[in-house]
């Protein structure tokens, strides 16, 4: 009898004991979900999550695989790892080199660590002011290093490379983390490495039409890559609307500019549905979106200034008398479009008053943007003259099928909404898109930390202010972009130096002469006919900005 | 057995009882609130221009839902699984931006294209109302965003297209749960019931239901010279009758038609009784055209009548009151292409003289002229196309208005007899109404004013800048180079249009050809203030 006692036992450990601790372990090992979180909000914003990893991240061990088993398909230009597509690391208070560059963001889900892009890393850069000296992390500038491109291009190609498999990946992870448990090495990781090939090889279709590997440092196409989001097929597209790059803008004192026209063409009035749009690039998607986080991230970008000022003290780098001159001409040739100044963005036809009537209007949708030589508002491309592409990228068609982005997500804030699919009970804000609006033109953008902005142009084919305000024939037809060390002259960053293969920036082809599609360095022609010193005295003015 | 036996039993059972009603009452309760409770509608607002009842129009349940309506998640997620199976270039697949693909009017913010609604039975349905087809689209110059006029004939939508689409879909293996919830996941953060209600219910029973309509949807995959493609702007509309209503066989007709204007329809009710509707003349009132076009979006029996009917009540009231749209509310005074006055009165000289016997007569207006056969003296007979009359026949008609009355309804209805001619319009808005001739056979007005010969053979129709020289929607390069209109945005939307294939003849109505050219210039200026 005893013996059946035993038996039973052990036959009811087995029936129940352990399929209960399979449970138990896959209940702890694979449900939590919790990101990196910082109580400093540079912090977040560098290292913080959007949410994003959920649906898009990489595993953390195979992003630390990548570049040492994919080395042959990282750019060629002397820098290791992550770093040759321009992204930064800090190093901690130790001196050590952090663990992931800025703009990479940190999640246990799923069973593993996960890793991908957050708004860090299009919107943060470095700044010299000599070669020599240490470069300065500067948050919310423009990546003009980072190439997206590069990376884009890089993902999409290692994922069809014979290498992208358990076989490869996993020795590397084992070596550099020094060994994986049995459940990691054979199940987890070959399974989430099969997953992300499978990932990547979708992107590949989606992304690769778009040429990335033509952008260039500092520049992406976002609203092909919202169109690939829909799944239009590219080729079904007018050829005219293939080619959107322009470059990464600055995001600093985002509250200034509610209600003013947002993106480059002026397609949003609304702050927060512009940057829930930008955080499909990080990954999310209205299921996986971390929406408390990235109001955080909002409300600190809202008074973010520039944190870098133009080294006035440093010798020969700044003529107060000569600022003192470009003033009055700023004011007179430029303040209208541009704002007072790099602080102030209020101007002659846009008083506070009546950026808050343009508040109201955005939030009645007003079906269409408001045009005009002002601040905030949209200059039709016949007047500005700049390269239509990128405005031709954004079309009618993609403003109306955005009405669908974030359709039924609710964010809890407790505000009562109608809506016929919360069935009248659900209470919380309806975050659905419905600002977006095509326009026919280019905004006018405020220029606060300008000189940290460059090259300039949407498009960023004209790499100095001084340049900007010669005739287009007189600005360079090539140079270099994604170079850190200031231009004091002429106000950019120097442009002659080739820190990429892939950096030289061409505005027409050196064959046939024409302009090259989404670079021509045309248009914008106001102060091009004033004279020398006074265009200097403008550019003097416009470092206090 | 005891008696205590005996009562624990009884409180055993008793218990059990109590637990199964309580599971069969969750059952019940569960299977209303997600699949039948009915959530009603948010009240409309004005909003953009547009009255509250505007918006109903546009985006307001004609009772579609039940029958005919697309779980939402479901039509959220098709554009972008089958954007292959979209019409693009030329009309041919694939095509690019979803739904705006298929021509249908989306307004910028809004969730939804016009004439698409959203309703909550159980769970949430997307179905269409009337405004899909009759709400018209307008540009005044291509820097500017479309301006949407609704009861205005929708001359840029591909129903054919939206028809062969959703049948497409559904017969594609890529129409399975696996596929679709993967793409819904992507936007919905469905809670755990939702997604095993889509994954094994909805999905499937979706693609059922529209395969279940195979049979019908055989003649809008008809294609070939012999079966024109309808194009945009235009429907085959009374074969849509025949093989959805009443469920006829498909025969070898076929008569393309544009989509009417439905505004100012109290024209049609002042009593005269030879007044007709449709462009043949096959419907007595308003009232039963409203209901039978109705009938076309629910597709079965409404689930109740006396709702349908106040629908269709509001609808008419609606529609009866609405004006047509003012030429100068597009074109002001002093802008280009506004109208000038005294070239427009001297039009309606020319107007008295040479259209008025037909278009402001109060014996002819709105009855059927016969196509063939001499019915004003020293005129040639109408001659227009003769496909769309034949696409109808008195059984047709019989059998039509068999079935309503089998669905409790009752109207005045289709006319029992077989066509023979075209109702002579009532002009009123019809600069907006182009390409026009039932067919929409002629681009502009300026066309109509030619001699068949010399009209355009071959054309674009479903661009959205409207010409004002000649009174129509750009068509043509030649309209394009002159209002500063790129050619490819033409070609990437519109659809080709052939006068030599069957039933898109551009052929009769030869009146006022003979004209000076001033005179027809004097003639549109005057046809735009109407």
């Amino acid at each position: 009898m005893d013996r059946w006692r035993t038996r039973f036992w052990i036959l009811l450990a087995v029936i129940v004991a352990v399929p209960l601790a399979f449970a138990v372990y896959a209940v702890v090992r694979f449900v939590p979900d919790y990101a990196v979180t910082y109580r400093s909000m540079d912090e977040q914003f560098k290292y913080g999550s959007t949410g994003g990893e959920r649906a898009s991240g990489f595993p953390y061990w195979v992003w630390k695989a990548m570049p040492v088993v994919f080395k042959d398909y990282l750019p060629k230009n002397g820098l290791p790892g992550y770093e040759s597509f321009g992204m930064v690391y800090e190093t901690d208070a130790n001196g050590r080199k952090m663990d992931l560059p800025v703009g990479v963001m940190h999640r246990r889900d799923l069973g593993i660590d996960r890793v991908f892009v957050n708004c860090a890393v299009c919107h943060h850069s470095t700044v010299r002011f000599s070669p020599t000296e240490k470069p300065q992390l500067v948050l919310g500038m423009p990546a003009a290093r980072f190439n997206l491109g590069a990376f884009e291009m890089f993902l999409v190609s290692i994922a069809a490379d014979e290498r992208f498999s358990a076989n490869v990946i996993i020795p590397e992870i084992e070596r550099q983390a020094g060994g994986l448990g049995p459940i990691d090495k054979y199940v987890v990781y070959p399974l989430a490495i099969s997953i992300m090939q499978s990932r990547l090889l979708m992107l590949r279709d989606r992304f690769l039409p778009m040429h990335p590997e033509t952008w260039g440092p500092g520049r992406v196409d976002t609203f092909n890559s919202a169109k690939a989001l829909f799944n239009f097929p590219f080729h079904a597209m007018q050829e005219k609307e293939k080619v959107g790059v322009a470059d990464f803008p600055s995001i600093w004192n985002q509250e200034q500019r509610q209600g003013m026209q947002l993106h480059w063409d002026g397609n949003n009035c609304r702050v927060e549905e512009r940057n829930k749009s930008a955080a499909f690039g990080t990954g999310t998607t209205p299921a996986t979106i971390d929406l408390g986080e990235i109001d955080r991230v909002e409300r600190w970008l809202n008074t973010l200034r520039p944190p870098l000022s133009w080294p006035r003290d440093r010798v020969g780098w700044f003529d107060p008398a000569k600022a003192a001159k470009g003033k009055p001409l700023y004011d007179e040739y430029c303040s209208n479009c541009h704002g007072r100044s790099g602080t102030d963005f209020t101007s002659d036809c846009m008083s506070e008053a009546q950026r808050q009537a343009a508040i109201r209007a955005c939030e009645m949708q007003a079906m269409d943007v408001p045009y005009g030589p002002c601040v905030g508002k949209v200059t039709r491309l016949e007047s500005v003259g700049t390269d239509p592409y990128r405005l031709d990228s954004y079309t009618y068609d993609l403003a109306s099928n955005q009405g669908l982005l974030y359709a039924n997500v609710l964010y809890n804030d407790g505000a009562a909404v109608p809506t016929s699919f919360s069935g009248g009970g659900a209470r919380g804000h309806s975050e659905r898109f419905i600002h977006f609006r095509k326009t026919f033109g280019y905004a006018n953008m405020p220029l606060d930390g300008i000189w940290l902005r460059a090259p300039y142009l949407h498009n960023g084919s004209v790499p100095t202010l001084r340049d900007l305000l010669e005739p287009p024939e007189n600005r360079p037809k090539q140079f270099y972009r994604g170079y850190d060390v200031i231009d004091q002259v002429k106000v950019g960053f120097i442009s002659n130096v080739a820190t990429s293969d892939d950096a030289l920036f061409q505005t027409h082809d050196p064959k046939t002469g024409q302009p090259i599609p989404g670079n021509d360095n045309s248009g914008h022609l106001w102060g091009t006919t004033l004279p020398p010193d006074a265009k200097d005295a403008i550019v003097e003015y416009l470092k206090t900005f | 057995m005891t008696e205590n036996g005996s009562s624990s039993r009884k409180k055993m059972l008793m218990t059990i009882l109590l637990v199964v009603i309580v599971l069969i009452g969750f059952g019940v309760w569960f299977t209303w609130f997600k699949f039948f409770r009915v959530v009603p509608e948010p009240e409309w607002q004005a909003k953009n221009g547009h009255s509250a009842g505007d918006m109903r129009f546009m985006y307001g349940s004609v009772g579609a839902e039940n029958g005919a309506g697309m779980p939402y998640w479901i039509a959220y997620v098709l554009p972008r699984v089958f954007p292959d199976l979209l019409p693009g270039r030329e009309g041919k697949p694939p095509g690019s931006g979803g739904y705006a693909a298929l021509g249908a009017n989306w307004e910028q913010g809004e969730e939804l294209p016009i004439g698409f609604t959203k309703k909550t039975i159980g769970f949430v349905r997307v179905a269409n109302n009337c405004a899909a087809c009759h709400t018209a689209r307008i540009r005044t110059r291509p820097d500017q965003n479309p301006r949407f006029v609704p009861t205005g004939p929708n001359h840029t939508f591909n129903l054919q297209a939206y028809f062969r689409f959703v049948e497409l879909c559904a017969k594609d293996p890529r129409f399975n749960s696996g596929r679709l919830m993967e793409e819904i996941n992507q936007s919905a953060d469905l809670s755990w019931v939702d997604q095993l209600i889509y994954r094994f219910i909805l999905i499937p029973a979706t693609r059922r239901q529209i395969l279940a309509l195979e049979g019908r949807f055989d003649w809008v995959f008809q294609h070939g010279d012999y079966w024109p493609e309808w194009g945009r702007g235009r429907d085959d509309a009374m074969n849509l009758t025949k093989y959805f209503l009443t469920g006829s066989k498909m025969d070898d007709t076929l008569g393309p038609t544009d989509m009417p204007s439905i505004w100012n329809l109290r024209k049609y009710d002042d009593n005269i009784p030879l007044h007709r509707l449709n462009f043949a003349g096959d419907s007595y009132d308003a009232n039963s055209v409203i209901i039978d076009s109705a009938l076309g979006l629910i597709r079965t029996a409404p689930p109740s009548n006396a709702a349908f009917l106040n629908e269709v009540g509001w609808l008419h009231q609606y529609l009866g009151g609405y004006p047509p749209p003012k030429y100068r509310d597009f074109y002001p005074a002093n802008t280009p292409g506004a109208i000038d006055d005294v070239k427009a009165a001297r039009g309606r000289m020319v107007f008295v003289a040479n259209c008025a016997q037909c278009h402001e007569n109060a014996k002819v207006t709105g009855t059927v002229v016969p196509r063939a056969g001499v019915f004003m003296p020293n005129q040639p007979p109408l001659n227009t196309d003769v496909q769309r009359i034949l696409s109808w026949n008195r059984e047709a008609a019989i059998k039509a208005n068999s079935a309503v009355s089998h669905f409790g309804i009752y109207r005045h209805g289709l006319v029992e007899e077989n066509p023979y001619g075209y109702v002579a319009a009532f002009l009123d808005g019809i600069w907006l109404r182009a390409p026009y001739l039932h067919n929409g056979s002629v681009g502009s007005l300026r066309e109509m004013l030619k001699p068949a010969a010399q009209r355009t053979p071959h054309f674009w129709r479903g661009f959205d800048v409207y010409d004002p020289a000649d009174a129509g929607f750009v068509s043509t390069p030649e309209q394009a180079k002159r209002l500063g209109v790129d050619w490819d945005d033409v070609l990437q939307v519109a659809t080709p249009y052939d006068v030599r294939l069957r039933s898109c003849g551009n052929g009769g109505h030869e009146y006022g050809v003979t004209l000076s050219d001033a005179d027809k210039d004097a003639l549109i200026e005057y046809l735009k203030t109407l």
